[in-house]
């Protein structure tokens, strides 16, 4: 427990390039996203192509952050061909790991020699497990479900036993910093698969768990409620306030779970741990601003916050509502149009709802990422105005650039 | 005679359809996904007709974990 120094790896989520951009530009040392189907957010709409990698890669190198990809499902024969192609792709693109959980992926991504880090679908639970990965991998992610203990434990051995992966450097390890838990064991859940057969090890997962039931007495039919009605949906975990504790159990990389999350979500989180790591090491990791922080992270979506398995708790905690607790949301309002780069004015097409001098707006947008701030004062067909409603072009002081596809939302108070 | 219709973009290659439609259905070995046998192709979207039993054709569209198949009666 004397390693708080050392530099943390922070890897974020990223499901979009809006969120990929949010993510470096809230100081991520790492994202990881997904190609095509063979990753955890399968379904995803807005999921990347191969295609997309050298672009990925470029925008991280740029950034001097590291850009790993998720194949992390479960593989079937069928798979295999595809499993390979991405895989191939990804060295000549330049990605920099690869996360992964079959074994066939670990046999063919050590066969091409690009490295590997083990996803936490593989329930890395004991020092045995890592040193008999370290043929393949030179990061693993333990279980979600380990205690700091345990985890102080493994790292420890790690150093003891000289346990080392294919870089020819110590295995580090990662663990889970933030973002949904899943009531199964290292995510390895079935009800998905049995209810609609959209396998959760498959990236299908229809989250059953996060849904009220009630239990039904087969003798007579009567229907109890349980006290607490969301009885298989984890709270979220959040570790900021016993983060130096996190770190002080000799963990590497400190993961933000969220693939399917917005970029402000992925903006917010990423900068609060940033920000929390960097205390750390200044030794300025007070209660103030573990309070804040919390208070940041609350503003996006969550189902209210634990701090998991970490602090030796046996059973998890369960949300008593559906849905989201974050006390902002944001509303579409409307999209960019044109930028005037000598006066940093930004115009803006209405297209819902209204914008009022005094609101808090933020801008998403591909290339600029997520950026928030108050409206002080905007214009509406060029002349100056308190209020714009739908369907007029609003135009306002921005600093960072405009794009045509960038999206203009309203932020307000999160009423349950 | 109904209509089959593959959003194959969609697929996650579970391999429902090939499960319980064999005639219909062939998983690729080229990228994992399924493929509609006899089907033509528009903008990515296949579509095919089918005399196979119509509760099996629309289990299969209700089961597919992507939603990308749609049974037109």
């Amino acid at each position: 427990m004397n390693n708080i120094k050392k530099q943390i790896e922070l890897l974020a989520p990223a499901g979009s390039f809006e969120a990929l951009t949010a993510a470096i530009q809230a100081g991520a040392d790492a994202v990881y996203f997904g190609v095509e189907q063979l990753n955890m957010r399968a379904r995803a709409a807005n999921t990347f192509a191969t295609e997309d990698l050298p672009h990925i890669v470029q925008q991280c190198n740029q950034a001097n952050s590291k850009a790993y990809l998720a194949l992390n499902t479960v593989l079937y024969d069928h798979d295999i061909k595809l499993m390979r192609r991405i895989m191939d792709t990804a060295k000549r693109s330049g990605v920099h790991a690869i996360i992964v959980s079959d074994h066939a992926a670990m046999a063919y991504g050590k066969s091409i020699n690009i490295p590997l880090h083990i996803s936490t679908q593989a329930n890395i639970s004991n020092i045995e497990t890592v040193e008999f990965f370290s043929v393949y991998a030179d990061v693993m992610v333990l279980a979600r479900e380990l205690s700091l203990k345990q985890v102080a434990e493994i790292t420890r051995e790690i150093k003891r036993r000289k346990i080392i992966g294919p870089s020819g450097k110590p295995v580090r390890i990662e663990v889970f910093a933030h973002g949904a838990l899943c009531m199964a064991i290292s995510g390895k859940c079935y009800l998905s698969l049995h209810t609609q057969f959209a396998s959760a090890n498959r990236g299908a997962c229809i989250q059953n768990c996060r849904r009220p039931y009630v239990v039904t007495d087969k003798e007579d039919g009567y229907e109890f409620e349980i006290d607490n009605e969301y009885i298989m949906s984890a709270k979220d975990l959040c570790t900021i306030d016993i983060l130096d504790q996190v770190i002080a159990s000799g963990v590497s990389v400190l993961k933000i779970e969220g693939r399917g999350r917005s970029a402000d979500y992925v903006h917010i989180t990423t900068r609060c741990y940033k920000e929390a790591l960097e205390s750390i090491n200044k030794n300025q990791f007070t209660s103030e601003k573990i309070e804040r922080w919390k208070n940041e992270l609350s503003r996006v979506y969550n189902r209210s916050f634990w701090e998991g398995y970490y602090l030796g708790r046996k059973l998890g905690e369960w949300t008593d509502q559906s849905g989201s607790v974050a006390t902002e949301k944001k509303i579409y309002i409307g999209r960019g149009t044109r930028y005037y780069p000598q006066r940093k004015v930004g115009e803006f097409l209405l297209e819902a709802n209204t914008l009022t001098s005094g609101d808090t707006i933020m801008v998403i947008g591909k290339k600029e990422g997520v950026h928030q701030a108050k409206l002080h004062e905007l214009r509406v067909n060029g002349k100056m105005a308190q209020k714009a409603n739908k369907g007029d072009l609003v135009t306002f002081l921005w600093e960072p650039k405009i794009w045509e596809d960038d999206k203009l939302y309203k932020i307000i108070e999160n009423k349950k | 005679m109904i209509k089959i219709i593959h959003y194959r973009r969609k697929c996650i290659g579970c391999g429902i359809c090939f499960e319980l439609q064999p005639e219909h259905w062939r998983l690729s070995r080229k990228d994992g996904k399924a493929n509609l046998l006899e089907a033509t192709e528009k903008k990515g979207i296949y579509l095919a007709s089918s005399t196979a039993p119509q509760h099996l054709s629309l289990l299969i569209a209700k089961t597919c974990p992507g939603k990308a198949i749609k049974v037109v009666l």
